[in-house]
Formats: C-alpha cells, structure tokens, sequence
C-alpha cells in the first residue's frame, strides 16, 4: 500500500458507491476529496430512497398489523396518524444515518466539498460549491459515482404538486383520498403499500402483463393477491394515454385492451417508471470517457472507463442500480487503483422488493434460465408447512432453490415472505461459495425460523423433507 | 399438402448448416425459387424449391443442422416433385447479372450508378414473400472466407438515421484488413444492436429498420466469397453518386442525433447484463478463491473444481498454476500464460490501446509460428552488378505497364524459379497425419509496412507470369495495402513469402517463417563492395540473402543450395530462362 498511500483521489457522489469508496481510498492511506450537493454522504439511498421508504414501510407493516390482531383476538382501534410526527420520526433516522457518515468522513480525514463537480481535463475538476464559490483541483485518480434519477415522461408532465416522484412522494405532504402508481416495479408497490396503510385508495397501472417485471411470476403471485386486498386497483396491460389536472383532481386517461373505464380522476399520481443516470457531468466531453446509448458509462471489469484516471460505479455505471452494488462496485475501484489485481466479479447480487409480503431473490431465476433454454430443478418449499410462517399467521410464502441438476450446485435462490429480504442472505453466501443442494440440508437451521425454510427446500430437492411429503420425481 | 425435402447436395454431402431462410409461413412459392441458404463443408448454396403452392408450416430454424432428406417445410395445394432431386442446388453465383429494381432514391441522379450498386450485393426479391413481417433488419453479411467476426471500429449511423443501400454503416477491422461495410437495406435506423470496440459476428444483427423500404424479410442475399468485392463495387457506386451531386457523403447523410431512448425498468439483477463482469457464468468457487486466483495470475474459468459439484479450493487454483509452470518450461509448450506485468503507473504516466485485429493478428501468428518451427537462417549475398544494369534498361517497360521495376519484382520470379526447382522449400507439413503437403502451385507473398502494421498480400501462379507483370501486379497489391483496401482473400493461399527491408536499410536479418509456409526469403540494402574477380578486386553491387526455414522439414546442407541457386539467378539472370 505504500505506492498508493500519496494517491489524490476524487469521489463524485456520496451515496453507498461514493462513500464506500471514498472510505476505504482514506483507510488504505490516500489522500482524498469528496464531493456531494448534500450536507452530509448518504446520496439518494439515505436522502430520498431506501432508508425512509423502509422507516415508512415499518409503519405500514405495524398499522397493517394492528388492523390483523382482531383474527387473534386484540383488537384495537382506528390508528390515529400524525403524519407531522412520522415525518419528523423518519427525518430523524435519514439525519442519524447521514450525521453518521459525515462523523466517520471527518474522522477519516476525508476532505468533503458541499457541491458540484465538472471536468476541465481527465485530472482536474471544477468544484461548485452550495455557496457559490468555485475552485479548480488536481487529482490522480477520480471517482464517479453520480447516481441516478427518476425517469420524466414529458406525456406525464405535469407541474402541479398533485404529482408525484419517488421523491416528493416520500415527503409524505398529505394522505391523498386517492393515489395512482404509475409502473408496477418496486418503486411504485413499496410506496403504494405505504400510502395505502395510511388510507388512501391505492391504484397501480402497469404497461406489461404482470407486477415486477422480469421477477419469477411464482414469487410475485403471493404478493399479487395480498395487493389486490389492499390496493383499489390494479391495472395491467395498461398504458396511461394522457394526464390533466381538473379542479377536483388529476384526470387520467388510460389504454389498453382490458381498460373499463377510460378516464378516472385521481387525488395525486406518482409517477415511478424507472430511473436513468446522471452521467451528464459537466466537461465530461474533455475527458475520454464514454457512455452507452442508454447513458450509462462505459467502464471494464476494475470499474475504470475508457479514461485511464477516471473510474465509475454505482448506478452511473449500469444496471442494476443497487446500493449494495455500488458500494462493492466503490470498494473494487479503489483496491484496483491501489494496485491490487481485482476485479468485479459477483456470482450474485440479490434484490429485495420491500412490500408485504416481501420478495427476494439472488443469482440464476427461473425465467431466466427459460430463456437461456438451460436444464434446472428446482425445489420449492412452501410455508404453510413452516412452523414459525404458522405462527405468524403468514403462510402465504415460499422458498424455492435453482439447482443445476448434474453438479447439484444452488445457482439461484428465490424466496417471497415475510421477511424475505433478510433470509435472501443464506442463498447469497450459498451462490458465492459454490455450494451444493447436500450442503444447505446438512447444515443445521436454527428452530422454529423461516430461515429453515431453505435448508427444507433443499431437502425437497432429495425427496426428504421432514415437513412435507413430496417424493422425487423419477 | 406436400412436403418439401432437403434433396442430395452432391456427392459426400450430408447435412448443412441452415444460414437463412428465404421463406416465411404464409408465402407463396414457385418451383425454382430459393427457399433457403445452406452452408455445406464445401460451399454455401442456395437451395430452391421443388414444388410450388403456399407454405404452411416450416420444419426448420437458422443455424440448424439439415440433413438430406429432412422435411423443410410443406406447403398447401401443393403441387410439383416429390422432392425430387430434378430440384439440384445450384452454388450461389460469384457475379450476380440481374439487376435489381429501382429503389426509393435518396439520391436521384446517376440511377445507373444506383442500380448497379444494387445489382452487385442484391437480386430481386419476391415480392410474394415481402409481406407481414415488422421492421427489416441488417445482419453483418460474409466477408470472406474463414472471417468469422470483426471489432467494431467506427458506427456511422444513429438511431433516426436515414440509410440507403450502399452507404456505409459501419469500419470493421477483421484479422486482415479494416473494411467498411455498406449497407444492403434501405430505411430509418431504428435501434442499433452493437457497439464500437464490440466484437461483431457474421450473421449477427447490426441494426433494425423502420418501415425498411427494401423488401423486408429476405435481405438482400449475400453472397459467399465474392461478397466482399461486390460490396466494395456497390460502395464506389455510391460514393460516385454522391460525388455527381457535388456533395460529400456527410452532407448527404448527416448523422441524426440519437433519440433519447427510455431506460427499461429492469430489476432483476441479470449477471450478464451488469456493465463490466467478464463472463455470464458464475465459477464454483468462493469469492476468497476468485481473489487468490486473479492475484497470481489464474483465469479461474479454466481451473477444474475437485470438490463436490465441481467446486474449486484455494489448493485447485494452486495445482493449476503449478501445470501452468511446469507447461511454459516444457519446450513444447505453446500457449502457456505470460508472466504477470508489472504496474508500470508506477513509473510514470502510461497509455493502454486496445491490440486490435492486424496487431493481435501478427501477435498470436508470429507467436504460433516461432513455436512451432525450428528456425534456421541462412545467409548468403548476390553478386547484382549485372543484374542493375538490366533492370536500368527495362524499368521503362514496367513503367509503362504501371508497375515498378524493383528488386522485389525480380525476386519474385527468382523464388519462383528456385520453388520448381527445389519443391520441399514449396510445401507444408501436416503433423497430424504425418504427411508432407507439396503444392503444384507457386503463390508468393510480399510483406508490406503499412501504418496499421505489417500485410502480407500474396501474388498468384508467379511462375506463369513474367517479371513486367509480376512488377505492375506487385505495385498494384502495395497501393491496396497502403489504402487498406486489401481484401481477406488478397492475402491467403501464399506457399512461399518474400520481405524486403533494403528499403530501410540493414545488412541481414532473421525472418519468421509465414506458418504454414516453409521458407522465407529476406532481403536487405545492397551496396558497393569489393569482389575478388578475375584476378583483382572490383567494385560490385552485393545484395544480402537471409533464408529462414523450417528445419523440421528442410536439411540445412538444401537450403545453402537453394539460397546459392537464388544467388547465382541473381547473378546470371540467363539461368531462370534455361532453369526456371
């Protein structure tokens, strides 16, 4: 490390990519410079993504909860919600979480700038700062991770705080009577679920013939039914032809051939088709770096793009945009520019939809195999032959396992249930490790868990099962 | 319903290769028409149709296998032979005469330009079958034999873009040469499929139209082997076009700016679409294990798992580093790992650029032929006083037939001349089957230094061709290297290959043998030195001989006699007229 301990380097972005990175440059001893618009590193992710839509979705589970514990005898009342107070409640955790990472950029000495950054060359940025002064630094070695933003449909355009994107949606202004989701991926149902706890009539329209597209349909089912309980509507093979806003609300025309009614006027609409990256950095053009057709820059298997001295990660860089694979992107950057031989190189990143229930997956998928035409088993365990899903009154999950039939090796986990996003882990470390379907069934599961639920999956790839009879086939 | 089966090919030929389907369900077809592509060991054919009537249903894909015999589709109200073999398959013609009709013109004037454009890289197309199918695409076509992919250097189109056959699209390098590929279809591009820097496949999508203006399912067909210059002819019909209009061909065709195209909404996390993983397939082994092998310089995908389900351990990864050793000390080793590079950063500032096509080329080629050729190297001089003296009196002549009489001219009817006379140094050996390949024609390549690295185009039946030809061919071949319109087959087929670096200057050298050749013939700068002749010294004119060869084949007591014939040719031009 002494040969890159004098490196100077720039961070672009302080989300989970650029704080990553920017952390792990500072602990192997470079010198380095971080810059965000944001008072504090955190990004979207902290700022207006994952974190507060998960302090929301706790909520929403707890009052969904409560409404449930009348089938076991509590019954409570109407919740009464002071949304001044969950406001402030999850602005608190998104300020203890940010406050955090600039504790710990301070302690690294980690230089922070509170702005913008363009290119004057491949080595030298202008920095803007929130406060209007500028200053042009010289780097070794600079980082982008610039993120990602909302997708604006100009058709669904319109300006008027009726509408809505991820982010003002998560400002949580008001509880709207009604609320249009526009895209059914899992932007729009984990903040659908969370207004529809609230109260208010939730419909989500979705161009594709099913929620969460590209997700194994077996695993979208059990959340597909639960939705159509808690939602108003949910519209699919629909397109949204037109919105104008009324008096009363957002009039919204739709298209499609099982639409019935062709113009409905909702309270608000949000908008969550996707996101796009921000690879339109200033003086980008100065430097070497390229991007493909969709805008994502162009980088190799170390993250470093077609500039020698400028590397990317994150969402900037491409699909999928997840924070945990930008920050394992950002780390693999830096020991690549630290010299060592690396490379990214995951045999999974897992997904997590955060609903209720909640879906997981990680590494090969049904569908996909399908398409690639290769040969698969696949063994799936349901849980209402789990113990603790009986428990919980939540027997409407499954844990299912890939298994390549002639090695016998896990190549994919997928698993919809309460809690599926942490039990996804297991199948992760299963995939990484090359472990085989014998390896999960010998390894000893803690009782009563849903944890277990995939050590019994591998047993029904055996025939064994203790908690299910189903024999194998052939 | 009758049924259309795949009828004898020809002797020996069993099976082939579906490459394109010229029909589609719904069609009607004519006895006679061609139905599909097929590529046999021998050729690509097409094959037409012995019955005529409307297809129903078509048994076969692209890229399949075909035997003789096998249903390819059956047609309703059929009528005609049983799959007969009357239907023989006729080769795809190397020149195409028919012309094709007239297209939307983008360019209106110099239609006979156009149509001839057109008629080199298209027939007419059926309209029967021109129905019903969504927007035509452009499929990289054949460029030439054993050419099977190119890198992608330059797209010349973007999405929006108006193309009309025979513009560019597209700069590929292929190992041989950078080609530019004009297009066969007419339309607005719609999505482009590839990237510059990719690697592109023959038969892969390049890109899909709007609303195609040329018949859409069936491109335009390409033709096998001769496609290349058909292509090139199409170009130059249209740049002709372009040019009587008084415009470049950027004025003509301005590159739209792209549309901006809306991200898909894809969640799932599909490894193989994850910007900069290098393969699809996850490796059995742990993420530690990975680490450990990228350290010591192990692609992991090649390490075999002895664990169960083929997992691989830290000790697998370190018992195949070991073979790699043991493999690169052995001698007969041939592809064993390079040794790891340093960080030259370190040192200062570098630049990394891509060894693309000639580069990587000439790399893994000269490699290959170094290991597996003992090499020997033979000097000799040529005494060519008199020999300069000719050359004076005659280079008018091979002026006027628009070469250049040079040393190299000469030299090739020297070897020429030597090959007969010395048939060992005219073969290749077959290792494999033990055998020795001795060839009853004399093709000699020339190396040529161009600016993308060093092409070697090869001269053909040099022995039937006398130096005046050979001098106008040979200056016509290094114009086309220099202007990069040397075409794959310009440079294959050579048995003999001749460098020359006298240009430049030197006094000898070690050539490389031009595997699978046997022999190569080096020549460096002559100059004046002094000769004991007839009783004193003289000032002559000396030109310096290097014979590298392959010792596995040719002794070395030989080789000094063919290099001493090739010298005394030299010396005593009267000996090719009585010998050679």
């Amino acid at each position: 490390m002494t040969e890159s301990s004098n490196l100077r380097i720039a961070v672009v972005g302080a989300g989970p990519g650029g704080y990553a990175a920017a952390f792990l440059a500072a602990d192997l001893g470079m010198n380095v410079t971080l810059i965000d618009p944001e008072l504090n590193p955190g990004g979207v992710c902290l700022y207006r993504g994952c974190i507060p839509s998960k302090a929301l979705l706790h909520v929403a589970k707890l009052i969904d909860e409560s409404r449930h514990a009348k089938n076991w005898g509590v019954e409570f009342a109407d919740p009464k919600i002071d949304l001044a107070q969950l406001r402030s409640w999850k602005e608190g955790v998104v300020k203890k979480l940010t406050g955090g990472l600039g504790q710990l950029s301070k302690q690294r000495k980690v230089t922070y700038f509170q702005g913008t950054a363009g290119f004057e060359n491949s080595t030298t940025l202008r920095i803007t700062k929130n406060d209007g002064s500028a200053e042009s630094l010289s780097f070794d070695r600079i980082v982008l991770a610039t993120g990602s933003r909302p997708v604006i449909i100009p058709s669904l355009k319109l300006n008027t705080p009726r509408m809505l994107d991820s982010t003002s949606a998560l400002d949580l202004s008001d509880v709207p009577g009604s609320l249009l989701v526009i895209g059914g991926g899992y932007i729009g149902l984990e903040l659908g679920t969370v207004y529809a706890a609230l109260g208010s009539k939730v419909s989500v329209v979705e161009m594709l013939p099913g929620l969460l597209p590209g997700a194994d349909r077996d695993l979208v089912l059990p959340l597909h039914k639960r939705l159509e309980k808690i939602f108003d509507s949910i519209l699919l093979n629909t397109t949204v032809a037109g919105v104008k806003e009324e008096a009363n609300g957002i009039c919204v025309t739709f298209d499609g051939p099982d639409v019935k009614e062709k113009e409905l006027v909702f309270d608000k609409v949000l908008v969550s088709v996707g996101r796009k990256p921000n690879s339109e950095i200033p003086g980008l053009d100065k430097t070497q770096v390229q991007a493909d057709a969709k805008g994502f820059i162009k980088i190799n298997a170390q993250r470093q793009t077609d500039d020698p001295a400028i590397y990317a990660i994150g969402d900037v860089a491409g699909e999928p945009m997840l924070a945990h694979k930008a920050s394992h992107e950002g780390r693999t950057a830096i020991e690549a520019i630290a010299g060592h031989k690396v490379a990214f190189e995951p045999n999974a990143i897992p997904a997590v939809v955060f609903t209720d229930p909640e879906i997981a997956w990680a590494g090969l998928t049904e569908t996909q195999a399908q398409k690639d035409n290769r040969e698969i088993t696949v063994a799936r365990f349901p849980w209402a032959a789990s113990g603790r899903a009986l428990t919980l009154d939540r027997t409407e999950g499954m844990t299912k396992l890939i298994i390549d039939p002639k090695t016998e090796r896990v190549l994919g986990v997928g698993i919809v249930g309460a809690g599926a996003g942490e039990l996804i882990a297991e199948g992760v470390l299963a995939i990484e490790m090359g472990a085989c379907a014998k390896d999960l069934a010998l390894t000893i599961h803690p009782h009563p868990t849903l944890s277990e639920t995939v050590m019994f999956s591998a047993e029904v790839f055996f025939g064994t099962a203790t908690d299910i009879y189903r024999p194998k086939k052939r | 319903m009758t049924d259309f089966k795949l009828p004898e090919l020809g002797e020996n030929i069993h099976q082939g290769d579906l490459v394109r389907l010229l029909i589609s369900p719904g069609a009607s077809i004519a006895e006679g028409q061609p139905v599909m592509e097929l590529e046999t060991d021998k050729a690509v054919v097409e094959v037409p149709s012995s019955i005529s009537g409307k297809v129903k249903d078509i048994r076969v894909k692209e890229g399949e296998k075909v035997k003789v015999g096998q249903v390819i589709f059956t047609v309703e109200n059929g009528s005609g032979a049983k799959a007969e073999p009357a239907a023989k398959p006729v080769p795809a013609p190397a020149a195409v005469p028919q012309v094709a009709p007239q297209k939307t013109e983008v360019v209106p004037q110099k239609e006979e330009a156009r149509a001839a454009a057109a008629s080199s890289s298209t027939v007419p197309t059926s309209p029967a079958v021109s129905s019903s199918f969504g927007p035509s695409e452009f499929r990289l076509p054949e460029l030439g034999e054993n050419i099977h992919q190119g890198d992608l250097v330059r797209l010349m189109i973007a999405p929006g873009a108006k193309v009309s056959e025979g513009q560019p699209v597209m700069e590929l390098e292929t190992d041989k040469a950078v080609i530019e590929v004009p297009s066969s279809v007419s339309g607005t591009v719609k999505d482009i499929r590839v990237k510059a820097g990719e690697k592109v496949k023959v038969g892969q999508v390049i890109f899909t139209l709007e609303g195609g203006a040329s018949a859409a399912p069936e491109k335009p067909k390409h033709l096998p082997v001769e496609h290349v210059s058909g292509q090139h002819s199409a170009r130059l019909a249209y740049q002709m076009a372009v040019q009587a209009e008084g415009k470049t061909e950027e004025e003509v065709f301005k590159p739209d700016a792209p549309s901006a195209s809306l991200p898909s909404f894809s969640m799932p996390p599909q490894l193989g679409k994850v910007a900069g993983t290098e393969h699809g397939e996850p490796v059995p082994a742990a993420p530690s294990v990975r680490r450990l092998a990228r350290e010591i310089g192990v692609d992991i995908h090649q390490v075999t798992g002895s664990g169960p389900g083929g997992r691989i351990s830290e000790d697998d990864v370190k018992l195949f580093a070991k073979s790699l050793l043991a493999a690169a000390a052995a001698p007969s080793a041939t592809h064993f790992a390079e040794p790891a590079l340093p960080d030259f950063s370190k040192w200062g500032k570098i630049e990394r650029v891509a060894m693309r096509g000639v580069r990587r080329k000439t790399a893994e080629h000269l490699r290959e032929a170094w290991n597996t050729i003992p090499h020997v190297t033979q000097q000799d001089k040529a005494d060519i006083t008199e020999l300069e003296q000719l050359r004076a009196r005659f280079a008018p002549k091979a002026e006027e037939a628009g070469g250049k009489m040079t040393v190299t001219a000469i030299a090739l009817k020297v070897c020429a001349s030597a090959l007969k006379v010395f048939p060992q140094f005219n073969a290749s050996i077959d290792i494999g089957k033990e055998e020795v390949v001795y060839k009853q024609y004399i093709n000699i390549g020339v190396a040529v230094d161009t600016d993308r690295g060093l092409l070697v185009p090869v001269i053909r039946d040099v022995d039937k061709k006398n130096i005046v030809e050979l001098a106008a061919e040979l200056t016509q071949m290094s114009k086309k290297a220099k202007e990069k319109k040397l075409q794959p087959a310009d440079m294959e087929g050579g048995t003999f290959t001749i460098t020359n670096l006298g240009g430049i200057g030197g006094t000898g050298f070690s050539p490389i043998v031009n595997h699978p050749e046997v022999a190569i013939l080096g020549l460096s700068r002559s100059s004046m030195e002094p000769v004991w002749m007839n009783g004193k010294f003289e000032a002559r004119r000396v030109l310096p001989l290097s014979l590298s060869y392959d010792h596995r084949l040719i002794d070395g007591a030989d080789a000094a006699r063919f290099l001493r014939w090739i010298a005394e040719a030299f010396e005593q031009p009267f000996l090719l007229s009585v010998q050679g």
